[in-house]
Order: C-alpha cells, then structure tokens, then sequence
C-alpha cells in the first residue's frame, strides 16, 4: 500500500468516533475554494511529495539515499463554535504518524490560521526511509 | 603539473586487501592474478587519509636561538571511514579474512591503494598493515552502519604503477 492509504487509513481509525470523519479525496479546489473549507469538519490528505536526498556520500558511488515523503493533511471547522472534541482530534492525527511503520523518522507538525469565521489546521507529516 | 582528482569512475579510489596465507609475506605476491579470489575492494570508502609521519628528535644548543632535530622512524598508517559492506565486513573472500575477522584474528594484511584508478600507468602505495581502530556506529538519524578504519602499517609504503 502507498504511504497516503496507510496514512488515512490510521487517520481514519484515529477519528472514529470523533466529530470530524475523513474523506479520502484530495484536498483539491472547487471554484478557487478548497474542498476541506467547503466541507467543513473533514479530514484531507495531500498526494505524497517526494524527495531523494544523499544520506551518506562515499568514493566509489555506492552512496546511501534516503527518501522524504511529506504530505499535508487539512482540517477546517467553524472558529466560533469550534467543535467540543477539536483538540482530541488535533492530537489523534498528530499520533497517526506513529502507526506507519518501516520510516525511520515520522514527525508531524500541526499549524492553525483563522480566516473570517473559519479556522483552518494543517499537518504537514515528514517520513524518512532510506532507499 | 595535474592534480589528482578521483570524481570520475575511472578515477575511484580503490583499497584492496588480501590476508590470506598464500602470498607469504611478500607483497609483490599478494596482487598478482593469481590471487584475485583471495583479494577484496574495501567497498563505499567515505574519506581516506594517508599519514606518513616522521618521528623527531628535538635538542636545544647553548650556541643556537632555535632547536635542532633529527628524524626517528615514521609511523604510516591508512585512515579510512567506510559504509559496512555486509559481505566484505562479514565473510571471507577465498582464503582472506573480512574485515571484522581480519581485526579480531590481527591477520597481517596487504594493502594496495589505488589513488585515482587502476587503468595502465596510474599509481598504487602498497604494503603489510594490521587493520586496527574498528568502531561500527549506527544512529537512529543515519541508520546504517558506518565504521572508522586504521591500516597501521609495517615498515614502509611501497608505490608503483600499474603496468599494461
């Protein structure tokens, strides 16, 4: 399975339960409006980027490399009344990271940014596996 | 006036090693073809440094402001950090040692650095060395096993040039 299924999937285990579900569509726009801020209280996930970086250089090219996967996951709810549960979420798509193995770094960053009566909250998950 | 670059793949440098008992202690033995199947490549060096250190014996003279010396021996040794390779740190290459089990049985090994290449006319240091200074290390940022090497040598390099 790719990176991106394992995720969701783990993220939606996380969620059950919990008043934001998970869509399993990209997190594309629609009339220049994003589908997480037109859905509001739905998880997305962003398609894999990768990037293959030297972990060890060596003389005769037999090099070691490793590969960064980032994805970015999106939640937006009402900033005024923001559901009850909102930081139990937070944390539990945070903790997904935790459930995708054979990476030997797993880390996720979450941000907030509230715009008129929305609040928007991005995960930007890094995992690092040598090649 | 050319200086030695190594970046090209004819270029690489090469460290070769044969510890077996069929070249006798003689190291003009020990890389003929005859003893390809008992000769290793130390596989994905990341740095190797040669020292070639003179000792010196120092005085001071009431008749001189500054010191005198003289030269002693030289300690030569080969410095090298590798990426283990799990074969060639593991297992035998015909009737040579690995690495690790060159360093636990201290098997008189010979060397031949190749410095830019092994094609007609490039130059090699040769000679009998104990492989010392072993200390595989492994990191949960870096997770593969990378280790420091040292061929303390016996006696004196030897160079040479590859022939046609």
């Amino acid at each position: 399975m790719s990176l991106r299924t394992d995720l969701l999937a783990n993220v939606t285990t996380a969620l059950s339960g919990s008043s934001v579900s998970v869509s399993s569509e990209l997190p594309w726009s629609s009339g220049g409006v994003e589908l997480y801020r037109k859905n509001k209280k739905k998880f997305y996930l962003s398609e894999t980027n990768q990037d293959i970086t030297q972990l060890q250089s060596t003389l005769d090219t037999n090099d070691v490399f490793q590969t960064e996967n980032t994805l970015s996951g999106f939640i937006t709810v009402d900033a005024k009344n923001q559901p009850a549960d909102i930081q139990t979420v937070v944390s539990a798509v945070l903790n997904s990271r935790l459930s995708v193995s054979d990476y030997f770094i797993r880390e996720c960053n979450a941000t907030s940014e509230t715009e008129g009566d929305e609040i928007t909250y991005t995960f930007e998950y890094n995992f690092v596996n040598l090649i | 006036m050319a200086y030695i670059g190594v970046n090209a793949t004819a270029d690489f440098v090469t460290l070769k090693l044969n510890n077996s008992a069929d070249w006798t202690g003689d190291v003009a033995n020990a890389f003929v073809s005859g003893e390809d199947a008992n000769t290793y490549d130390v596989l994905s060096m990341q740095e190797i440094t040669v020292n070639a250190t003179p000792g010196i014996f120092r005085w001071k003279q009431l008749d001189s402001l500054s010191e005198q010396a003289i030269t002693t021996a030289s300690t030569n040794n080969i410095e090298l950090t590798v990426v283990l390779d799990d074969t060639i740190f593991f297992s035998n290459t015909g009737s040579s040692y690995g690495i690790l089990d060159s360093v636990n049985n201290k098997a008189k090994t010979a060397f031949r650095l190749y410095w830019a290449g092994e094609s007609s006319g490039d130059k090699y240091i040769e000679g009998i060395a104990y492989l010392s200074a072993l200390a595989p290390t492994v990191t949960p940022d870096s997770p593969v096993w990378t280790s420091p090497l040292t061929l303390e040598i016996v006696g004196d390099f030897s160079t040479g040039t590859v022939t046609p």
